[in-house]
């Protein structure tokens, strides 16, 4: 194109018509990223009453005193643990997919990677709560972080619990960030696309991100980075929580095969949690396109392998128990599954252990319904797998004359219910607030595919 | 810029100081205000000790009471006392709670419109003297336990206003002993025994280690006669008979379960044995000859229920015994023909020539004892409407008369009662007025344990409230009735008359040695000739049932005495280890019978005289045909003896068992118990007891071990062996009931002992101290006196029956009792585990103290995330309570469970007015949230440490010991410094044989050694 | 300058077009795109990004942190503590690693807002909407004389249209 003789080339600057949008951006923007519906209002309605609620008896423990718990010697942890530990296992599945998944090149991942990855999020930040609400003195809890003080008093880094504070807050930040990292070009396309404080919101969270080649490249390989230094944080983080236990002398708990098996029951848990949660957000916002069946069965294959893990670290329990010669070793698993705990326990192994193991057929492991069932289950056994494992193992320790017996009253029971309540409403404002499917990444896909007009990722489109 | 000066700075620091300070904490503001003039006597922060005596019970111990300015916080017995010799039972140690009652009459109470209200001194007295002059000798007095000297002014006091007369009530007062004593030897005095130099003790079920006329003094010449470190002692056996296998009977070699009333024939079965195989002088012989004729050993196994065998075996050895003594039965076994039986006893005591040395009839006391007989007719006389004014001091009849007797309807008749109580009870509160006495510490008196031991008490604490003492109003009452009734009565006050009755000695060297102790030897009696021809026949048993009835007294609330002060509530019984609640005794067959009963289940006891429902203890150790309740609770008045601080004023906390026993006397017109058959059915119901000990079967795990008397002597392996290090030491396994926890370890033989203090592993070498504690199982009878003193030397905060059956007790010690080695039965269900093998007759109990070991390589401190638990310098285990944010992780990391966590604010919330005034200044109270446990009295330490800094120079062996290791009257607990070598832990705790550490395998490397228990097993003829 | 901006609407076309104008020596463009592609960043520039020496570096400084706090704050005051030793590192080591894991990450984010140039207040010439569509942006700067061929050169390899952003 050359400008007419005599009229300077600014004169040929014109805007061309901008064509109409892309479908993908769309789909998630225009079903999620918009004003809340009545079942939304209601749904967080719900969680901020069991939020209050457990809000209430929070500040009346620690008014109270932890007694208004079903604490009792020798039984000194209880609910809030067991809960704390099934967060915190939750919290697993997220950087699982986006950094581990991301490191094998599992592109089916793309599409649940990012809600999977802020319930990471939120799951931690429940499981901290658990963290205050559990301490006796919360005014004092401050005393755990290595402050310089006149006393020149410092924290005992060899006590579990410290591994835990820093293991815990490192996962909650990298988690944090890789988030974010993964939201940018995302909240780019928000910016583009809404108006008002959306805009504002989007506009400032996005950086001025323009998806320029050399930011891509920084992008791919800080996710790579990302991804590299989360797997083993991930690994590390309820191996951490695992040693809590193994690090004590108490029968029961006192196990080398803790930290595997921790985390094998995480990313267990934490699979199911996605999909309990992930099925019904597909059905109601109709995402059946991007979220497939095909995304579904491969997390219940990847279900049915934990699942197996677990067991087997079920198994070998009892074989050390037997095989170590150590009577209260033995006492405690022999009263483990006979005991006065035995329902617990047989929960525990009815729903991780043998109800998973229908996804052999790959029948169940693409029928939906029996998918969200079986799921609901395992989280309801992982949370009895920690009951089990802390309770039995305090309640019938070496002095048998303070052997006792706790249950979890209902002033407990509501704070956990309250912790729920805070993690779905988390969740819920997150769906209204952020692109829950990756955009750029389905994008990625799609124009890869259109591109190469390879079929490979057929099923995924 | 303005100028700033400084003093408008400091105004400004001040007051925000004071801003934050009123925002930090609600409590109220209290003013310290300095001593304007110093007391002599008293330097602040430095206790100052005073001796008084023990008015729990009439064994009358001495006391040192230890004062901070002008406070008693703590009672200690007082070395220099013949009796207790500086040991101090669980109700001496709790007495000190009477002071600072809560509950505490403050004032003179009168009634009006059926409330007690408040009034003066001058309203009351008045009021009083008023009455008595309209009633004149229709005026009785009814008293408890008082001192000789004030004994016998109240008599005085009696003849003086011209009233009826006085009766002396005491519910376990040794009247069929007095009886029996003077139908032998024509004195009516109470023998007193000796147990030290005794090769053989058979105990007829006197529980004398609980509720016995003298309990700490028996249990040091128990442990005396018994102590395995002199070979020569090794042979002293102690035979129990009885239905239960009491505390007392849990420290005996065998336990003859006989059947409850047959003791009397059983001693004299025994006796005839005894003589038959040589024993008892010629005198005894000869003079018992006919009596024993009449005996048929035969019969008598039939009757009580015992293998013929057994008798003829325990017989055997009682002839063989170089110093036998028998002791006769006490309050559970007092049945109708008590005296009859404590005379076959003492007669056997007698012919074995055990008098004069086991035993000695000291001269009979002058003033007036207690009588049941007069007191039954009392309550008759008012029936009758025969007394207009009735003073009741230092007894609760309405309590502990049985209802049949029908006391409480007459004191409803009686126009004028008054009491003279300090603390509420069932009897002052249905008085028409109440003149409160001072509380033990608060006033003068005296006491005689027996003739030549007077031991003087003496106020330590100044009347906290407007309370006078006994004597002075009823000296003031006798003044206000006018001069010529004055006149007959002295014009001084009752410390004058205390002093006066001291006459001949010096009365202020009494004081600071604790009385006049000059122990007289007892009389040189004969036997009278009547002495031998009376019937002994089984005691008739009232009503029908399958069971006989057994009203256990129990070493913590006596005779429902103990039952207001928490600390006897909360400190379990010794043997149940249930605390604050009534339960019935069943043994498992006969639980079975009725329906399979269950720990917990609740059922009806029914007898002629009443009726109660009450869970139930399975326990082996009882026999079949009898229940047994323990006496003490089921109280409708006061803060810890009823249910008040439970929210439930005026109702009964468990059951009164003595609502069950028909209002008889035996035959001597003294006080039976033993009295009635019980019919006992289901209710069908369950309650859940609080209960402290969950399992009584120790699995075999080492916690409490044993070595036969054989494997002592032949200086065989020890029971804890150390091969090479004690990482190596073999893990406990399943251990057939009989044989030690450890099996017998590969190489035991060379095995060497384990070591209190081992240098190769002290994480401070360069400190002068290793504080450690040795722990002699066998001297330990379980008495709990040693908790009592903890729970008061630490501001350890009772936290009441709810918590308690929540396990929230706060105990840093307690006794923890194992029946044998255990096995790996039992612990499938939320039940406690009280073994059946309990019911076997040579006894294997053990009693094993557990408190913070203060590990070498303790597995609470890595724990913490905060080092609020660390190890210091002198070898303890630090708890620095500010620095505690209450993850609780110790806790569940400690394999002893030694750890108290304040699951509410015990500090603020079970310190009631004016109990804080008790608390030891030297101990701080722990807050919400923190975690507590046993610092082995580290405010001891840092005393003596202060004293000894002064005098540049290590602190001495014995010069500090901690609260359990100074009330225990065995001497069980030595408490010293592992790296000196001489001193007496150590020497103590190196028992090449006995030596163990708890969990040893576990390497915590405790600075506790136990010495275990000696198994010396059924006595042979 | 004038500013050139190409369209593309597939990957493929504006790598061709990045490698053809470097070929012609316009070395200053650049590309918006609303996905990362390997072989458009391959033709704007082959080396490697920078981020890795920023996580190296944070991971490093992380676990010297780590284990440097540990010991030091236990030899600072030494706390006998269940008869371990005072500075035990097997229990550190845990502090340690999750520090270089912390540090790390916060490193590798910064690396990510330096070498992309984050945040930039005010989009880059040209930059619109479609290229966080589906469609992509190459952004070339000229001198005027050049103005026709690179437009030429654009549309010759399949740019769907081609405009003038700035003069």
């Amino acid at each position: 194109m050359t400008p007419p003789p005599g009229e300077s080339i600014a004169a040929m600057i014109r805007q061309t018509p901008v064509p109409p949008d892309s479908p993908t951006n769309r789909d998630v923007m225009d079903v999620f990223m918009t004003t809340p519906g009545l079942g939304w209002l209601l749904l967080i309605g719900i969680c901020l009453g069991g939020l209050a609620g457990g809000a209430t008896v929070w500040i009346y423990q620690i008014y109270k005193g932890l007694g208004i718990a079903g604490y009792s010697h020798p039984v000194f942890w209880g609910a809030y643990i067991v809960t704390f530990v099934f967060w915190v296992g939750i919290a697993h599945a997220g950087t699982l997919i986006s950094a581990i998944l991301y490191l094998f090149r599992a592109k089916w991942r793309n599409a649940i990677n990012r809600s999977a990855e802020a319930m990471t999020i939120f799951a931690v930040f429940s499981a901290q709560l658990f963290l205050g609400i559990h301490v006796g003195r919360i005014w004092k809890a401050y005393f755990i972080l290595p402050y310089p003080n006149q006393r020149a008093l410092w924290v005992n880094f060899k006590s579990p619990l410290l591994w835990d504070t820093f293991a815990i807050s490192t996962y909650t930040l990298i988690s944090l960030i890789f988030l974010y990292v993964g939201l940018l070009p995302d909240l780019a396309i928000a910016r583009d696309r809404t108006s008002g404080w959306r805009k504002a919101l989007y506009g400032t969270l996005s950086l001025g991100w323009q998806g320029t080649s050399r930011q891509w490249k920084a992008h791919a390989r800080t996710t790579l980075h990302l991804s590299g230094l989360a797997t083993p944080l991930v690994l590390s983080v309820h191996s951490v929580v695992s040693w809590d236990f193994a690090m004590a002398l108490v029968p029961g708990w006192h196990a080398t095969i803790f930290a595997p098996y921790f985390v094998a029951g995480a990313i267990f848990s934490g699979f199911a949690m996605v999909l309990t949660v992930m099925i019904p957000v597909r059905r109601i916002f109709g995402l059946e396109h991007i979220l497939t069946d095909y995304h579904f069965e491969n997390m219940c294959r990847f279900l049915l392998l934990t699942s197996t893990i677990v067991t087997y670290a079920y198994l070998i329990e009892y074989f050390i128990a037997w095989y170590s010669g150590v009577e209260p070793e033995k006492t405690s698993f022999y009263l483990r599954a006979f005991g006065p705990y035995w329902m617990s326990t047989w929960i525990m192994i009815t729903c991780n252990g043998i109800i998973p193991q229908l996804f052999w057929f790959k029948k169940l492991r693409t029928h939906i319904p029996t998918i969200f069932v079986i799921s609901t289950l395992i989280n309801v056994g992982m949370w009895f797998e920690r009951y089990v494992i802390i309770i039995t193992g305090l309640s019938r320790e070496y002095n048998p004359a303070v052997w006792g017996h706790y249950t979890p009253n209902p002033y407990e029971l509501m704070i956990v219910a309250g912790s729920f309540s805070f993690f779905s409403i988390l969740f819920l404002i997150f769906l209204k607030l952020f692109p829950v499917i990756p955009i750029s990444e389905v994008k990625e896909l799609l124009i890869h595919d259109r591109a190469h007009g390879s079929g490979h990722h057929a099923e995924a489109n | 810029m303005p100028e700033f000066h400084r003093r408008e700075f400091l105004k400004l620091i001040g007051a925000s100081a004071g801003a934050a300070a009123a925002a930090g904490c609600g409590d109220k503001v209290t003013k310290l205000i300095p001593y304007v003039i110093q007391p002599e006597a008293i330097v602040p922060g430095i206790a100052n000790y005073y001796a008084s005596t023990c008015q729990e019970c009439p064994a009358g111990c001495g006391l040192l009471v230890k004062t901070h300015e002008g406070r008693p916080i703590k009672l200690d017995g007082n070395p220099d006392h013949p009796v207790n010799q500086g040991a101090l039972c669980a109700r001496g140690q709790a007495s000190i709670g009477r002071s600072y009652h809560p509950d505490r009459y403050r004032s003179p109470m009168k009634r009006v419109d059926g409330k007690l209200v408040p009034t003066t001194w001058d309203d009351a007295i008045a009021i009083l003297s008023g009455e008595i002059k309209r009633a004149g000798n229709r005026s009785w007095v009814l008293s408890g336990q008082t001192g000789p000297t004030a004994s016998a002014w109240i008599d005085k006091w009696v003849d003086a206003v011209g009233a009826g007369g006085r009766v002396v009530y005491e519910p376990f007062a040794p009247e069929a002993l007095r009886k029996a004593t003077q139908a032998l030897f024509g004195v009516a005095s109470e023998p007193v025994f000796d147990l030290s130099g005794s090769d053989l003790v058979i105990d007829f079920g006197s529980d004398f280690l609980e509720s016995g006329p003298s309990p700490v003094e028996h249990a040091r010449q128990l442990a005396a006669a018994r102590d395995v470190s002199k070979p020569e002692r090794r042979s002293a056996r102690f035979v129990y008979v009885g239905p239960r296998l009491s505390m007392t009977a849990s420290n005996a070699d065998e336990w003859l379960a006989a059947k409850p009333g047959s003791e009397g024939l059983l001693a004299l079965a025994l006796l005839k044995v005894a003589i038959g195989a040589g024993g008892g002088t010629q005198a005894g012989r000869d003079a018992l000859a006919t009596l024993l004729e009449k005996v048929d050993p035969a019969a008598v196994a039939k009757q009580a229920d015992v293998p013929l065998a057994t008798i003829e075996r325990v017989g055997k050895a009682l002839g063989a015994a170089k110093a036998p003594v028998l002791i006769p039965p006490g309050v559970a076994l007092a049945s109708r023909r008590a005296a009859a039986t404590v005379r076959a006893v003492l007669l056997g005591n007698w012919a074995l020539g055990a008098v004069g040395k086991g035993i000695s009839i000291p001269a009979q006391r002058e003033g007036r004892v207690a009588s049941y007989h007069e007191t039954l007719a009392l309550v008759d006389a008012i029936k009758g409407g025969r007394v207009g004014v009735l003073l009741v001091h230092g007894a609760n009849p309405v309590y502990s008369l049985p209802a049949s007797s029908g006391f409480a309807e007459a004191l409803a008749k009686v126009p004028f009662v008054v009491s003279l109580a300090s603390l509420p009870d069932e009897t002052s509160e249905r008085a028409n007025l109440v003149l409160p006495d001072h509380s033990p510490l608060e006033s003068w008196g005296d006491a005689e344990p027996r003739p030549g031991i007077r031991s003087v008490v003496q106020p330590t604490l100044r009347p906290l409230y407007d309370t006078r003492a006994l004597v002075d109003a009823l000296l003031d009452v006798a003044r206000a009735m006018g001069p010529e009734v004055a006149a007959k009565l002295p014009a001084d006050s009752f410390r004058t008359l205390v002093e006066q009755s001291f006459a001949g000695t010096d009365f202020y060297a009494a004081l600071a040695k604790g009385g006049v102790f000059a122990p007289q030897p007892g009389l040189e009696v004969t036997l009278v000739p009547s002495a031998v021809d009376f019937e002994l026949a089984e005691p008739a048993l009232e009503g029908d049932g399958e069971f006989t009835l057994v009203t256990a007294a129990g070493s913590m609330l006596y005779d429902g005495r103990g039952a207001n002060l928490g600390w006897l509530q909360e400190v379990p019984d010794p043997v149940t280890k249930v605390a604050w609640q009534s339960y019935a005794e069943l043994s498992p067959r006969a639980a079975e019978k009725l329906g399979g009963l269950e720990f917990g289940d609740v059922i009806d006891v029914e007898t002629k005289a009443g009726k109660v429902s009450l869970p139930v203890v399975v326990r082996g150790g009882l026999r079949d045909d009898v229940i047994s309740i323990a006496i003490g609770q089921g109280h409708t008045v006061g803060l810890w003896a009823s249910r008040a601080e439970d929210g439930h004023p005026g109702e009964r906390r468990g059951v009164n068992v003595i609502d069950l026993l028909p209002a008889l006397t035996d035959e001597s017109g003294g006080r039976a118990w033993l009295l009635t058959k019980a019919r006992v059915s289901n209710a069908g119901r369950h309650e859940r007891l609080p209960i402290l000990q969950d399992s009584q079967n120790q699995r075999g795990r080492r916690l409490g071990l044993a070595v036969t008397l054989q494997e002592l002597a032949s200086g065989g392996a020890p029971v804890d062996a150390v091969h090479g290090t004690a990482d190596a030491v073999p893990v406990a396994g399943e251990a057939a009931p009989g044989q030690p926890a450890h099996g017998e370890a590969p190489g035991a033989a060379h095995a060497e002992h384990v070591k209190a203090y081992d240098p190769t592993k002290d994480s401070a070498p360069g400190s002068l101290y290793r504080w450690g504690m040795s722990i002699d199982v066998d001297k330990c009878t379980g008495c709990s006196a040693c908790v009592v003193a903890c729970y008061i030397e630490n501001n350890i905060s009772v936290v009441g029956e709810e918590q308690v059956r929540r396990g929230r007790h706060m105990a840093w010690l307690r006794i923890e009792r194992w029946v044998g080695d255990g096995n790996l039965e039992g612990g499938m269900d939320r039940r406690p585990i009280f073994p059946a093998s309990e019911s076997s007759t040579t006894v294997d109990v053990r009693t094993t103290p557990m408190l913070c070991q203060q590990c070498g390589a303790a597995s609470c401190e890595p724990v913490c995330p905060v080092i609020a638990t660390y190890h210091n310098e002198d070898g303890l285990n630090g708890m620095i309570y500010n620095r505690c944010i209450g993850t609780r992780y110790c806790a569940n990391n400690c394999p002893y469970k030694v750890r108290k966590y304040n699951w509410f604010d015990f500090a603020i919330e079970r310190w009631p007015d004016p109990m804080y005034l008790m608390a030891n200044p030297d101990v701080t109270l722990r807050g919400q949230g923190v975690m507590e446990k046993c610092s082995f009295c580290v405010q001891r330490v840092a005393t003596a440490r202060q004293v000894a800094k002064d005098e540049k120079r290590p602190i001495r062996d014995g010069e500090v010991t901690t609260a359990c290791a100074q009330s225990c009257p065995t001497s069980a607990i030595h408490f010293g410094n592992l790296k000196d070598a001489a001193s007496v832990v150590v020497k103590a705790g190196s028992d090449p044989v006995r030596g163990y550490h708890s969990l040893h395998e576990l390497n915590t490397r405790p600075a506790v050694t136990y010495l275990a228990k000696v198994k010396r097993g059924s006595v042979e003829g | 300058m004038p500013t050139l901006l190409g369209i593309f609407d597939s990957p493929t076309g504006v790598a061709q077009a990045v490698t053809h104008l470097k070929g012609r020596g316009f070395t200053n463009l650049d590309v918006y795109s609303p996905a990362p592609f390997d072989e458009i960043e391959e033709a704007v520039d082959p080396k490697p990004s920078k981020v890795r020496l920023f996580t190296i570096v944070g991971g490093l400084l992380g676990v010297l942190t780590g284990y440097a706090m540990t010991i030091w704050m236990s030899l600072d005051w030494p706390i006998v503590i269940g008869g371990k030793p005072h500075a035990s590192i097997p229990p550190y080591t845990v502090i340690a690693f999750e520090l270089t894991i912390l540090f790390g990450g916060i490193f590798t984010l910064i690396g990510l807002l330096v070498v992309g140039r984050l945040p930039s207040v005010k989009l880059g010439p040209g930059y619109s909407a479609r290229f966080s569509a589906e469609e992509f942006g190459l952004i070339v700067e000229v001198p005027e004389r050049d103005v026709a061929e690179v437009d030429g050169l654009l549309r010759a390899s399949r740019a769907t249209e081609v405009s003038l952003v700035a003069a």
